[in-house]
């Protein structure tokens, strides 16, 4: 990718809902607010979210009914966070279902301005 | 600051989805020259310094080492014996003593695996709030545990209260902080407001079971001891009765809470909650012997779960003895506190105030807040009187008895050219000028020992310009009571100005206040004592002056009322009421005045002796030294602060002799002596300590006793000066200066003289 694409690219994600995925298998949802050439990640408002324990697991499975085991993912807020780039394994950016149909449209759009 | 977190965002909502970026921002953060960033236009580099870093141990709380897991080992379904109910209860008393001391919840409350499992869920109704996940039958669950949840509930409602009361203090020292980044997008200044300093209020996030009312919670805890007592076969008496007890203290601090914002209600009938509660203290001691204290159900991993960007931190343990001589002295100052409700008239008011305050140990913070709360909740005094109800009652005792200025009828008359119209008019002006620097002088004893005195140099600089402002209203008023000015063997002592001598005299007593405070703080060195109590002693003097000049004035009045057809008991009780404070207050000052000069003396003395020896100070003298010790005094007009010449030259004395200089200080000691013996004397009428007689007469007595080994100081001096000279090598003394806190009186250090050993 060249610099000035990719610098279009990530301020395109400025302030879009960001999911960044740690080594420790916690995810950080947050707006995205600054990075660097190291991926450091710097999220406002953010919720950690932490997989369900092994304990939490058989629980919800001892209390359900049906085939499937639901058991929720805890969370907690932190509010402003930086992820440093190494401890990141996966990122995702939250969309609406709604727009993402509109996306053509909105990419034309852009064209003109 | 707790009730603010957003809520969190729904993971899974079906109009959302995830897209995976990780490989395409991978590649594009890749071509960033180094040092380049991308960032939002409005996010700046200085807030991203307040960042939590992810994954680093000192900083994010929510990371775990190698094989630990976030779930708590304890299984709060487990079995409980009864003895082990009453040693998790035990110690939830130490840890709510802990955070009554000072440290926050997450340390203490909340490490209880108890307490989180409780709070798991945080709006739901009491009867579904359980330790055991999925709610198992009444009869499943462990035989004892119903006790703890009950003790739980009404400990978690109490710390509620406690909390709001706290918040609710009224926080004035409030200062503005301009924050300069030199970025374009720097924050414009701030207002910061600060809180109490010795409590914490963050509650994490948790609910403390705000949502339930509290006499639902006291029946739980009612119902819970029937309970109890039901299952008396299974359970030994002492340790029943001892669960029940603790259960009843529960009851007894939610009935304290419910009551104390009644404050109309009999003061008597307040304390009540609050003598029960003592009483029940007693056993507490004893019962804890039979508790099996269970350590494995607090755990400082329930901080991870909390709203805070802290990690763990360890369980603060007060020792149950400690705890018990704390909650003891909690309670016997929450039930001396609704004495406050018991008003008389204004002086008490602040003497009660400020010797309840100025207890040793002093009351916790949450007694603080409280007294502050029956004091001036809602703007209304204790629950009763209007602002200006002990506003003028004030000034009917300091300077204006029975005067025209305060008649209530004067607000009737609307035709403005009548002068009681501008009567009226004038003193409203000035009440609304001086009303909150009064309210000022009460809440400041609200506050610790050392922010007592940092405050009170603000306050006189407020009372400063008070003085000023009210002196042009005294300026008006003398026009409309036609006011001639008055001349007496001195000559021509002007108009009496009553407000801005009223505002003279409070300002010209909280400046003693802080130097007396310094003193109990412990500010000055032994080498600078001399000048301070030299100052102490020019502030008494001059209040002493000041409450001359008022007397003057009142028996002026006095004298022409009685000859006056409208003459009646009610005034004349009113003149007397006027004189006595009047007395009180220089008798008051005088001693002060004494005490202050024969210290100075008698430190001067011991300084020229080199017995107190001044420290080297490489990087300071005494001119600049003297400048910041008064920088306080430096702006106020009246009494204008001596220059640093005036202050050595009337410290120093170089033209008096050693023997004169201890003569004069053996006069003044005894005089002080003689006049502290006199104002214990008078009762609690004459001294306007109303309700807090005998706290302001053990205050009398330290004085007097200082005075007393002042003397014996002064006269050890005096005889081994007599036979061995003026070389101190000859003489064999030593000084020792009381520690802070272990002398007789906090304000005045007196020097004990020890003979040294022969060599």
């Amino acid at each position: 990718m060249e610099f000035s694409a990719a610098e279009e690219y990530l301020n395109s994600l400025i302030n879009k809902t960001l999911r960044v995925h740690a080594t420790d298998s916690r995810m950080f949802v947050g707006t995205f607010k600054c990075t660097d050439a190291n991926r450091n990640v710097v999220l406002a408002l953010t919720h950690e979210y932490r997989q369900p324990s092994q304990k939490q697991l058989a629980e919800a499975a001892a209390s359900s009914s049906t085939g499937t085991v639901q058991a929720e993912m805890t969370s907690r807020y932190l509010g402003l966070v930086v992820v440093p780039g190494e401890h990141i394994v996966k990122m995702e950016v939250e969309q609406f279902v709604s727009q993402m149909k509109n996306k053509s449209a909105l990419g034309q759009r852009a064209l003109y301005v | 600051m707790d009730d603010d977190f957003p809520p969190p965002p729904s993971i899974s909502h079906p109009g959302i989805v995830a897209l995976d970026i990780t490989d395409k921002f991978a590649s594009a953060v890749k071509t960033l020259p180094p040092g380049q960033i991308v960032k939002d236009g409005h996010f700046t580099l200085f807030e991203s310094v307040s960042a939590l870093e992810i994954m680093d141990p000192k900083m994010d709380s929510g990371c775990l080492e190698e094989g630990e897991s976030l779930d708590e080992e304890y299984d709060t379904a487990r079995d409980l014996l009864p003895e082990e109910v009453l040693g998790i209860i035990d110690q939830l008393l130490c840890l709510e003593m802990a955070w009554h001391l000072g440290y926050p919840l997450s340390q203490t409350i909340l490490t209880s695996v108890y307490v989180e499992s409780f709070l798991r869920d945080p709006d739901a109704p009491l009867s579904s709030m359980t330790f055991v996940r999925g709610s198992a039958p009444q009869a499943k669950q462990p035989k004892f545990l119903f006790v703890l949840r009950a003790y739980c509930a009404g400990m978690l409602r109490a710390c509620h209260c406690v909390n709001e009361i706290v918040k609710d203090e009224l926080y004035y020292e409030v200062c503005r902080y301009a924050i300069y980044l030199g970025l374009p997008s720097a924050p414009a200044p701030k207002l910061i407001v600060l809180q109490e300093e010795d409590f914490v209020t963050n509650t994490y996030d948790r609910n403390f079971l705000s949502h339930i009312d509290l006499a639902e919670v006291t029946a739980l805890l009612q119902a819970t001891r029937a309970d109890l007592r039901e299952l008396s076969n299974d359970v030994p008496k002492d340790l029943a009765l001892a669960l029940d007890l603790r259960l009843e203290l529960r009851v007894a601090f939610l009935r304290a809470m419910e009551l104390y914002p009644l404050r109309r209600s009999n003061p008597d009938s307040l304390k009540m909650p609050w003598i029960q509660m003592k009483a029940l203290m007693k056993h507490f001691k004893k019962q804890h012997e039979l508790a099996k204290s269970v350590p494995e159900a607090f755990s400082t991993k329930m901080q991870r779960r909390l709203a805070s960007t802290m990690p763990p931190r360890p369980i603060v343990q007060l020792s149950f003895d400690d705890t018990h001589t704390h909650f003891e002295q909690m309670f016997q100052d929450g039930k001396d506190a609704m004495d406050v409700l018991k008003y008389v008239d204004p002086q008490s008011l602040l003497h009660f105030v400020s010797t309840f305050q100025a207890r040793d140990p002093q009351p916790l913070v949450f007694i603080r807040t409280m007294t502050q709360g029956l004091l001036f909740k809602d703007m209304i005094v204790l629950g009763h009187h209007s602002l200006r109800r002990i506003l003028d009652d004030d000034l009917a005792i300091v300077v204006l008895p029975n005067a025209r200025q305060l008649d209530p009828a004067n607000d009737t008359i609307e035709v403005p050219t009548d002068p009681r119209h501008q009567l009226a008019a004038q003193m409203e002006s000035f009440r609304q000028r001086a009303a909150e620097c009064y309210l000022d002088l009460f809440r400041i004893f609200c506050q610790n020992r050392c922010r007592v005195r940092r405050t009170l140099c603000h306050s006189i600089q407020q009372w400063d310009h008070l003085q000023a402002d009210v002196e042009e209203i005294d300026g008006l008023l003398q026009v409309c009571l036609d006011e001639k000015s008055l001349t007496t063997a001195l000559g021509n002592i002007g108009h009496s100005l009553p407000l801005s001598s009223w505002a003279y005299l409070y300002k010209l007593r909280q400046m003693e206040w802080i130097v007396q405070l310094g003193f109990e703080l412990d500010v000055y060195q032994p080498d600078e004592l001399a000048g301070m109590y030299w100052y102490l002693n020019y502030l008494a003097k001059t209040r002493a002056q000041h409450g001359d000049r008022i007397k003057t004035f009142v028996l002026r009045d006095f004298t022409a009322a009685q000859e006056s057809a409208s003459w009646s008991q009610t005034k004349e009780r009113n003149y007397t009421r006027s004189i006595a404070y009047i007395r009180v207050t220089m008798l008051d000052a005088a001693c002060t005045w004494e005490f202050a000069d024969g210290l100075c003396c008698l430190y001067t003395v011991l300084q020229r002796l080199g017995l107190v020896k001044t420290p080297s100070r490489p990087y300071s003298n005494d001119e600049l030294r003297y400048e910041i010790r008064m920088k306080p005094f430096v702006n106020i007009g009246l009494p204008q602060l001596p220059s640093f010449d005036d202050f050595t030259k009337a410290t120093a004395q170089p033209e008096t002799s050693i023997a004169e200089l201890l003569k004069y200080a053996e006069n003044a000691v005894g005089g002080a002596k003689k006049g502290y013996e006199a104002l214990s004397r008078m009762n609690d009428l004459q001294t306007f300590s109303v309700g807090c007689n005998d706290r302001w007469l053990a205050n009398i007595k330290g004085c007097q006793k200082s005075a007393i080994y002042a003397g014996i100081a002064i006269t050890a001096l005096q005889k081994a000066i007599e036979t061995e000279g003026e070389d101190a090598a000859d003489l064999k003394l030593k000084v020792e200066l009381p520690q802070p806190g272990k002398g007789y009186h906090d304000w005045w250090i007196v020097p004990k003289l020890t003979p040294t050993t022969e060599s």
